[in-house]
């Protein structure tokens, strides 16, 4: 007992001797009008851009954050709650840059922009705090991006493969699956050595609620920080949750690991910026943003980025999600967005609709570096795919004006239904890459071209248990060493043979030899 | 074409240093019966702040306030005033002296926008950070 009281006491001495007061001039200001987030103030005659201002009201303060720099005012946006400040409270600038609490103990919290914590475990002790704004890593710190983000979606990773490092767009109309895809890549990263940073910007409260307690029945919360500021939370914090969120995602890096951040969605952040750029009176451009919308996202999106050996070799992937209004990609944020990213994957209402979900269109959605980072197996697999998906879709439109098709043609089309078969796939179940191989090994070697296209899932769905049975080394070695040799493929082409000999729905006209 | 409180300080600091002597009376009492046909009566107090910013700006005032928890000593008094003396400049300083028994102890020092916290509040304030983390 009186070892524990040396010890605090020990420890609080420590701590007051550690204490400096710091004594110094600043300048100060007054404020000359408030509202809406927005504060104007007088004075405060060396403000800097992006500097942080407490605004001094009745039993405490506020914060703020400089935005415009006037000829004898200042324009700031106001963190949290502004009812209190009136007009004539003191202002004082305080010569840092606004900086968030970052760390370890922010993995498996929910937070707000500041790094407060919202769901209600306890107040965060972390030691260290990072700027909110950073200027991107540059040349000589990176590399090109050569590590797989493996998503668990097939149709992602077979042909729109993601590396880590890279800024992959999510854009679709609404309600088609667009978080969807971003939480089954989350849930995915479960012993993957990747930290996952989800910010919800302007999303419901009840909506990231729901997607927390998902992250968590399926363990996913063990490595994710969900960076909320919700649709009721004042414009600037909006405005600041990306910035914050690549901020704790940076600690990591630092640390040299590897992070997934998903900004959902940038079509709302970038709305909040046009609220706060008109109340500061900005003058409005296009679609009545600002002039500096592009920047907005492009420096947010710059930050993520692959590092080489000598700066710790972390990296930042970074998803990016974009709501477009009637599929129209062609609006003023979606084109900047993909002008920005390294890809994009595009969502359709068309084929939600139709049950292809996810409603992943493969003729416009790229990935511009992503395939330098597939696993061998897949690259062998996935060519195959990308070319035959690209026949497929060619000849779907030219075969909708006749019925009277070669047998070649009538082959390709055949196998192109099943393909649109294979990968579809539900909600929260991604698969591993390993057995995403060997559905795709079976397809474009044929043995799926006489399986009728409506017990395709079946059939996947019971062909996978079957090898996990007959020979479960398969799967791991393939996972192991990346790649599928020509041992592994007649192993698994007997495998699968067997397999099929056992069913009986199989369509018999048509029996081909493989 | 709106017409601001700065603009219309300026005016006025204009014309009352254009004139000369018994005139001033006169130029502020137009300047008022202009405020009222433009309708901007409601504007006087905005206006009077922005004058006397020019007028301390043009003639080289700072102002300066001393905020204490206890009547100060006029040797500690002496100090601040030749401390605000240096910093203006060669500037004429304007000083106010205010008691406010919140601050604890020590001394707040305002001057132009600059403020120099030393009050015992703040400090304690800045501990309990400290400790708090």
């Amino acid at each position: 007992m009186n070892k524990t009281k040396d010890f605090i006491v020990e420890q609080l001495k420590e701590q007051i001797s550690g204490f400096k007061a710091e004594a110094g001039e600043k300048t100060f200001g007054r404020v000359t009008e408030v509202g809406d987030g927005i504060a104007r103030v007088s004075g405060l005659s060396d403000a800097m851009m992006s500097e942080m201002l407490e605004f001094k009201i009745a039993g405490g303060s506020a914060f703020g954050v400089v935005l415009n720099l006037e000829e004898d005012s200042v324009g700031a946006i106001i963190l949290g709650d502004a009812s209190s400040i009136k007009e004539g409270d003191e202002v004082i600038a305080l010569k840092r840059i606004l900086e968030v609490p970052v760390g370890d103990e922010l993995v498996g919290r929910v937070v707000n922009p500041l790094g407060k914590a919202l769901d209600g475990k306890g107040d965060l002790k972390t030691k260290k705090s990072y700027p909110v704004e950073k200027i991107a890593p540059g040349v000589i710190a990176r590399e090109s991006v050569k590590q797989p983000v493996q998503t668990g979606i097939k149709a992602i990773d077979a042909m729109i493969p993601i590396g880590r490092g890279q800024r992959e767009l999510i854009i679709g109309d609404r309600q088609i699956g667009k978080t969807a895809i971003a939480i089954d890549t989350i849930i995915n990263q479960k012993g993957q050595r990747m930290k996952c940073i989800y910010v919800a910007i302007g999303q419901k409260e009840s909506k990231v609620a729901s997607i927390v307690a998902r992250l968590e029945k399926f363990g996913a919360m063990k490595y994710t920080t969900v960076v909320m500021a919700g649709a009721s939370d004042p414009a600037p914090l909006l405005y600041i949750a990306p910035y914050a969120g690549c901020a704790m995602a940076e600690y990591f890096l630092d640390k040299g690991e590897d992070v997934l951040i998903i900004y959902d969605d940038l079509s709302k952040h970038a709305v909040s910026y046009r609220e706060v750029s008109l109340l500061l009176r900005r003058p409005p451009g296009r679609e009545a943003f600002p002039g500096d919308v592009f920047y907005l996202h492009s420096r947010l999106l710059e930050r993520a980025c692959k590092l080489n050996k000598d700066y710790g070799g972390g990296s930042i992937t970074a998803l990016p999600l974009i709501e477009t209004q009637a599929g129209d990609v062609s609006a003023y944020i979606p084109t900047n967005v993909i002008s920005i990213t390294d890809g994009q994957i595009y969502l359709e209402s068309d084929l939600f609709y139709k049950g292809n979900r996810p409603a992943i269109n493969a003729g416009l959605s790229v990935s511009r570096v992503g395939n330098k980072a597939q696993i061998k197996a897949m690259k062998k697999v996935a060519g195959r795919m990308r070319l035959e998906a690209a026949q497929y879709r060619e000849l779907e439109a030219f075969a909708q004006f006749g019925s009277d098709l070669d047998k070649e043609t009538r082959e390709k089309l055949e196998r192109g239904r099943r393909m649109i078969e294979v990968l579809k796939q539900d909600q929260y179940v991604p698969m591993p890459v390993g057995q995403q191989v060997i559905i795709f090994f079976a397809l474009i070697s044929g043995f799926l071209d006489n399986v009728p296209v409506e017990k395709v899932r079946d059939f996947e769905a019971s062909l996978l248990e079957y090898v996990q049975d007959v020979n479960s080394d398969l799967i791991k070695e393939i996972e192991k060493t990346g790649e599928l040799t020509e041992a592994e493929e007649k192993k698994l082409q007997k495998i699968i043979k067997d397999y099929k000999d056992t069913l009986d729905y199989l369509e018999s006209d048509k029996v081909k030899s493989s | 074409m709106k017409i601001t409180a700065k603009q219309y300080g300026e005016a006025l600091f204009e014309s009352v240093s254009d004139a000369s002597g018994g005139k001033v009376k006169e130029v502020v009492k137009n300047f008022c019966r202009v405020l009222k046909a433009n309708n901007q009566v409601s504007q006087l107090g905005k206006i009077i702040g922005q004058f006397e910013q020019i007028w301390n700006k043009k003639n080289n005032i700072t102002k300066a306030e001393i905020i204490s928890a206890l009547k100060l000593a006029p040797e500690t008094e002496k100090v601040i005033g030749r401390y605000l003396v240096k910093t203006a400049n060669g500037g004429e300083v304007k000083l106010s002296k205010q008691i406010d028994k919140n601050i604890l102890g020590g001394v707040i020092i305002k001057h132009g926008d600059r403020i120099l916290d030393e009050s015992l509040r703040t400090r304690l304030a800045e501990f309990k950070n400290a400790i708090g983390r």
